[in-house]
């Protein structure tokens, strides 16, 4: 049942698709070859799965805002429990399917684009299940319109916030490993199950807004 | 006949509108027409006993079990038809029915396929291409392939031609057909329902305003026509509404046997379910 709410996602923004496709290859590319990235693969899987998995999700929004299409599923045996988890899975299964281009992309241009490390890929689930565990319930809270401007703001600042975080971690010398007294396999793997928590928790959180919701 | 729905004191605050109180109950073998002019909370009501609305208070059963505690499995056996259609108008019908249709446990595609092709449905046409018709006669194939045994209805025949206002009454009068159904029908055209309703049900400012059997009502309501002589204190309470000129009067009983008894040379016409709704919102 939650597979095909995912499909749906999948179909409503299929239009985009083409266009997604090419870009999870081509920006990981791109920044690649005009910025020497020194922390790997990190930053040009990141910034492209961000790009992508913000165009795909909104545009799935947009729509659903405009055809109220989540009224007619709630009629049926499908419950708003059911429409929420299948966003969180669509957002996953996004990060998955531009984890697999990346590997392909690093594995076709080896040696100019470099694999992601467990720790690399973990990292960047974490940071984006950060994201989108706010962006999520603020948008069930809110609705697209409203969210949509709170959004606005908040990339709009982010330039601003941005170099004073980073200036702040490099102060204070801020990393994972120093801050974990465990094996590397267990840091390595720590941010995930850190991504898996806020996730179930965003999602929880979800479910009560959008369970109070008039459709 | 068993009760397909029951609805008791469904109350429902929106700030600038209510539901007050709502309670009627859906008869098994019944078509029965939700009536009521636009706003009067037709819709509403249909979203809160849908879960769509949430409501304030209230009970409501489909089947004798509740909705709040078996809501997926009382939704399998009910089949919604909505005016807006609610329907992804950038997916094609195929695509749109692969979404709906794993829904459903009892879902028939075979079913569906007879649906469309009687309705002459393209499968990889694009929703937002379809005329009105054309998508709720889409509707109908999604809300009847799965064995539903209540269709409920929320403004479906709004906005279309004759032909497939007539086809869809047809359609109702064709699923009634297999017994042990129900169907729930909101409209403000009363002329639909004055063809294959059994029962009215009128909601005004979101109250219940009154449920009764077609037939009853129509036999126990009329339009009286007369002159002012036969008109005093006492038969004017026979008047749900009363329309008075110089020479004479108009107005809609719902007291034909009283009027006829108490008031002589008055002209006592067949209402229409219109006649008798506005006679009701108007009082």
């Amino acid at each position: 049942m939650l597979l095909h709410l995912v499909k749906k996602d999948f179909l409503l923004s299929k239009r985009y698709m083409k266009v997604m496709l090419i870009a999870s290859f081509a920006i990981p590319i791109f920044m690649t070859f005009k910025v020497d990235f020194l922390s790997g693969g990190f930053f040009p899987f990141f910034l492209s799965t961000l790009y992508i998995q913000y165009l795909l999700f909104n545009s799935v929004s947009m729509l659903e805002y405009k055809y109220k299409g989540s009224a007619l599923l709630c009629a049926t045996p499908y419950t708003r429990k059911a429409l929420v988890k299948s966003k969180y899975l669509f957002i996953l299964a996004i990060f998955v399917c531009c984890y697999i281009v990346y590997t392909i992309t690093a594995l076709l241009i080896a040696g100019k684009i470099e694999m992601l490390s467990i720790s690399e890929s973990g990292l960047s689930l974490l940071i984006l299940s950060i994201i989108f565990g706010a962006i999520i319930p603020v948008q069930y809270y809110f609705g697209y319109e409203k969210s949509k401007y709170i959004f606005m703001f908040f990339i709009f600042i982010t330039p601003f916030v941005f170099p004073f975080i980073i200036k702040v971690v490099q102060a204070n010398n801020i990393s994972f490993q120093m801050m974990l007294p465990f094996p590397k396999i267990v840091q390595d793997l720590f941010p995930f199950l850190l991504a898996l928590v806020i996730g179930l928790i965003s999602m929880t959180v979800s479910i009560r807004i959008y369970s109070k919701k008039n459709l | 006949m068993n009760k397909i729905l029951e609805v008791k004191g469904l109350k429902k605050d929106l700030g600038t509108f209510s539901l007050q109180d709502v309670s009627f109950s859906l008869l098994e073998g019944c078509i029965t027409g939700f009536i009521g002019l636009n706003g009067a909370g037709k819709t509403t009501t249909i979203k809160t006993i849908l879960g769509l609305v949430l409501k304030d208070s209230g009970s409501i059963e489909f089947f004798g079990k509740d909705m709040n505690l078996n809501e997926r499995e009382l939704k399998n056996h009910i089949g919604i038809v909505f005016d807006e259609g609610y329907f992804y108008e950038e997916l094609t019908l195929a695509e749109m029915k692969s979404i709906i249709a794993p829904a459903y446990s009892n879902w028939e595609e075979s079913v569906f396929h007879k649906y469309m092709e009687h309705f002459r449905l393209p499968l990889n046409q694009k929703i937002s291409t379809l005329s009105k018709g054309m998508r709720m006669k889409y509707a109908i194939a999604l809300a009847l392939s799965h064995h539903a045994d209540i269709l409920i209805m929320d403004e479906p025949t709004s906005g279309l031609d004759p032909l497939v206002r007539s086809e869809l009454m047809e359609i109702l009068l064709d699923f009634m057909g297999n017994g042990g159904k129900g169907v729930f029908f909101s409209s403000h055209i009363t002329s639909d329902l004055e063809k294959v309703a059994d029962v009215l049900i009128l909601i005004d400012k979101g109250r219940i305003i009154l449920s009764e059997e077609k037939d009853v009502l129509l036999d126990t309501h009329g339009l009286v026509k007369g002159e002012k002589m036969a008109l005093n204190d006492q038969t004017r309470e026979l008047f749900l509404t009363l329309r008075e000129t110089n020479y004479g009067f108009e107005g809609l009983t719902n007291s034909k046997h009283a009027v006829r008894q108490q008031m002589n040379n008055v002209l006592i016409e067949k209402p229409t379910i219109e006649d008798i709704m506005l006679g009701y919102v108007r009082r």
